[in-house]
C-alpha cells in the first residue's frame, strides 16, 4: 500500500508477466539505466528500489520483479499483496504473452487492492519487424479495463522513465500539504515530457 | 563424452590461483566505506575490486574479499591434504563404503557395525570442512546415493535418453532454450555455444525423465553449477535426479511449486523458533521472509552465495540431506541478528540479507553458525513439521486456482 507522509510517499510496486517478456531488464534500465542482452532469469522475486522527484511528492518505489514462468503464478499473492501499484509486462512479438498478460490483470482486478494503479506495457518495441500485437488491439483492451498502457523498450530506453513516472504521478495523494513551498522539486525531466503511448 | 574441465582446464593448482586472484584485478576503483561503519571507515579506503573465484565467477569485492578468498583458498588446500592421508590410511575410496543412511530412513542397529560407524561420524565431520574439489565429484555420487541411482539402470541409459530427446520440441524445451543464455551468462564457459548445448542436453533429458517436474526455472542454475564440479554432464545429470527424486521435498519443482510453498511454511516457525527476536521484529514490519528465502530454496543457494560458499553448502546437503538449506538459511539470518533488528524498513531487511550473503566468501564462517549456533535440527523433525503444513499449503492452493477459475467464468458470461 502506498503509505504517505509529509510528501514522501512509499508504494509497493509489482512487475508481472510471462517469462521473458522483459520485466528484469525494464527494472534494470529504470534503476540503473542499464541494459543486458542477456539479463540472468528470475527465481521468486528481485527487489529493487527507486525514489522518484515529483513536482508535489517524493515517490519511493519498493519494486518487485516476478519469476515469469508459470508455474510461479502460486507465489505471486506474496509479491503483489498490499502492493499500490503493479505494471503487467507483455512482449509486443509474442500474441502469447499479451494473453498471458490479460490473465494477471484478470487476478488483480479479481484479488488485488481496488484502489492499485495498474500499467500495461508493451515491451520490445524496438523490434517493431518482428511485432504480433498492435498498438490498437493492445490500447483497446487497456482502456476496457481501465489500465494505463505504453509501449516500452528497455533495450532503447524508450517510454521506461515515463510509465514509472506516470505511475507515481497516479499514486493516491495526501491530504492537501501544510507547507508546500519547502517541498517543490520543479524542472525534473519526466515532469517536462508528458507521457505519449507510442513508442516511435 | 563431454567435459566441462577437459574444455578448459579447471586447475586447483591453488597457489597458481591465488596468483591469479592478485592478477585479474580488471578494474579497481577507490571509492570511500559507507559511514555506518563508523570508527575508521575514513582512514581506510575501500578498493572494489573484480576477480575471478574458485569456479570462474567474475565478482566483485573489496580487496578484504580477495583476502578472504585467499584465505579460503589456503585452507581447501590443507583440507585435500586431510583428505589425501586419509586415502592413505584407511585405504583409496573408503568413503564409498556403505554408510548409515543420514536422510532419516532410520537406523537398523543390528546391521551396524563399528566400522562403518566410525567411517559415517568422521565423514559427516569431514564433509562439514569441506570435500576438495577434485574429490567433489566423486564423494557427491556416492554419499548423494546418485551412483546408486545411475547403477539400477542400463549404462546406456543417459545416451539412449540424450538420443530420445533429439530434436523434440515441447513447451519444456522451449522454455530451456529461453533459459540458456540467461543463466549465469557472465560465466566464461556457461557463455560458451558448448557450454549452452551441454547444460541444454542435461535439462531437457531431465525433463524427459520426469515429464512432471518437465522444466522448472531455478533448476538451470543448479544444474549450471553441477555441471561445473561435476566432470561429465551424465554425472551432473545423475546429481539432479537425485536431489530432485530423493534428497529435496517432493514436489518442490513441479505444477505449483506446493513443496516449495511447504517449505516456505516450515522455515518460517522455525525462524520463530530459532531466531525468536528476529522473527518478532520482521513480523512488526510486515516482512515476509518468504520474500527472500524462496530464491534460496528454489536456486539451492546458487545465486546468492559465492561460488565456494555454496559448494560447501552443496557438500553437506547431499550427506545430510535438506534440512541443512534450513540450517544455512537460518544462519544467514542470525549472522545478521544485530543489523535485522535495527532495520525498520523492509527494504532495508532485505538489502542486509542480499548484501549479507553475497559476501559470504567465508564457507566456513556460515557453516559454523549453521552447525554451532543454531542448535541441532533433524531431518525427522523436518519431515513432521512438512507433514504438519502440507494440507493447509494444499487447501491454500485449491482455494486460489477455484478463486482464478471463478474469475475466468465471470469473464466468459
Amino acid at each position: 500500500m502506498a503509505t504517505i507522509g509529509n510528501n514522501n510517499i512509499n508504494a509497493k510496486l509489482v512487475l508481472l508477466g510471462d517469462m521473458g517478456a522483459g520485466k528484469s531488464s525494464l527494472v534494470l534500465r529504470f534503476v540503473k539505466g542499464q541494459f543486458l542482452e542477456f539479463q540472468e532469469s528470475t527465481i521468486g522475486a528481485a527487489f529493487f528500489s527507486q525514489t522518484l522527484a515529483l513536482n508535489d511528492a517524493t515517490v519511493k518505489f519498493e519494486i518487485w520483479d516476478t519469476a515469469g514462468q508459470e508455474r510461479y503464478h502460486s507465489l505471486a499473492p506474496m509479491y503483489y499483496r498490499g502492493a499500490a501499484a503493479a505494471i503487467i509486462v507483455y512482449d509486443i512479438t509474442s500474441k502469447d504473452s499479451f494473453e498471458k498478460a490479460k490473465k494477471w490483470v484478470l487476478e488483480l482486478q479479481k484479488q488485488g487492492n481496488p484502489s492499485m494503479v495498474t500499467a500495461l506495457a508493451g515491451n520490445k518495441a524496438d523490434l517493431e519487424d518482428k511485432r504480433k500485437v498492435t498498438l490498437e488491439e493492445a490500447r483497446a483492451y487497456a482502456d476496457e479495463n481501465g489500465l494505463f498502457f505504453m509501449e516500452t523498450s528497455a533495450k532503447t530506453a524508450v517510454n521506461v522513465n515515463d510509465i514509472f513516472y506516470e505511475i507515481a504521478r497516479r499514486l493516491p495523494r495526501a491530504q492537501p500539504a501544510q507547507n508546500p513551498a519547502g517541498m517543490v522539486l520543479s524542472n525534473t525531466p519526466a515532469e517536462q515530457s508528458k507521457a505519449s503511448a507510442c513508442c516511435s | 563424452m563431454f567435459s566441462p574441465q577437459a574444455q578448459k582446464e579447471i586447475s586447483y593448482g591453488f597457489p597458481s590461483l591465488i596468483a591469479q586472484w592478485k592478477n585479474t584485478i580488471i578494474t579497481t576503483t577507490s571509492t570511500t566505506k559507507a559511514t555506518h561503519n563508523t570508527s575508521n571507515s575514513w582512514k581506510t579506503p575501500c578498493l572494489n575490486v573484480k576477480f575471478q573465484d574458485l569456479y570462474d565467477f567474475a565478482v566483485e569485492g573489496n580487496i578484504d574479499d580477495v583476502n578472504v578468498l585467499n584465505e579460503v583458498s589456503e585452507r581447501v588446500r590443507q583440507q585435500a591434504k586431510v583428505w589425501w592421508a586419509l586415502e592413505e590410511s584407511k585405504g583409496a575410496n573408503w568413503y564409498l563404503q556403505p554408510q548409515i543412511s543420514s536422510n532419516g530412513e532410520g537406523i537398523s542397529v543390528a546391521s551396524l557395525k563399528l566400522s562403518v560407524l566410525t567411517n559415517t561420524i568422521s565423514l559427516r565431520k569431514l564433509i562439514r570442512k569441506g570435500i576438495p574439489p577434485t574429490l567433489r565429484p566423486k564423494v557427491w555420487l556416492s554419499v548423494s546415493g546418485a551412483a546408486k541411482k545411475r547403477s539400477t539402470v542400463p549404462e546406456s541409459y543417459y545416451e539412449d535418453l540424450i538420443l530420445a530427446t533429439h530434436g523434440k520440441v515441447t513447451p519444456s524445451t522451449r522454455q530451456i532454450d529461453h533459459d540458456l543464455p540467461r543463466t549465469f551468462p557472465t560465466h566464461p564457459w556457461l557463455d560458451t555455444p558448448e557450454g549452452q548445448a551441454t547444460l541444454r542436453r542435461v535439462l531437457v533429458g531431465y525433463s524427459f525423465r520426469d515429464s512432471e517436474v518437465g522444466y522448472c526455472q531455478g533448476l538451470n542454475y543448479v544444474a549450471a553449477l553441477l555441471l561445473l564440479v561435476m566432470k561429465t554432464e551424465e554425472d551432473a545429470f545423475w546429481m539432479l535426479a537425485v536431489l530432485l527424486e530423493n534428497v529435496l521435498v517432493n514436489d518442490c519443482y513441479t505444477d505449483n511449486l506446493s513443496g516449495c510453498h511447504v517449505e516456505q511454511r516450515v522455515f518460517k516457525d522455525l525462524l520463530v523458533k530459532k531466531c525468536p527476536r528476529i522473527a518478532a521484529h520482521l513480523e512488526v514490519m510486515g516482512f515476509d521472509v518468504s520474500l527472500v528465502v524462496t530464491e534460496w530454496f528454489l536456486c539451492l543457494f546458487s545465486k546468492c552465495l559465492p561460488s565456494e560458499t555454496t559448494m560447501r553448502v552443496w557438500d553437506v546437503l547431499f550427506n545430510e540431506g535438506a534440512k541443512v538449506l534450513f540450517q544455512v538459511a537460518l544462519a544467514i539470518f542470525k549472522m545478521k541478528e544485530e543489523e535485522l533488528l535495527t532495520a525498520h524498513q523492509i527494504g532495508d531487511a532485505i538489502n542486509i540479507l542480499q548484501t549479507a550473503s553475497h559476501h559470504l566468501y567465508d564457507p566456513d564462517e556460515l557453516l559454523t553458525v549453521c552447525f554451532d549456533k543454531i542448535g541441532s535440527l533433524t531431518t525427522n523433525a523436518i519431515t513432521k513439521q512438512r507433514k504438519k503444513q502440507e494440507p493447509t499449503v494444499l487447501a491454500e492452493l485449491d482455494q486460489r486456482l477455484r478463486r482464478l477459475n471463478s474469475v475466468k467464468l465471470n469473464d466468459e458470461q
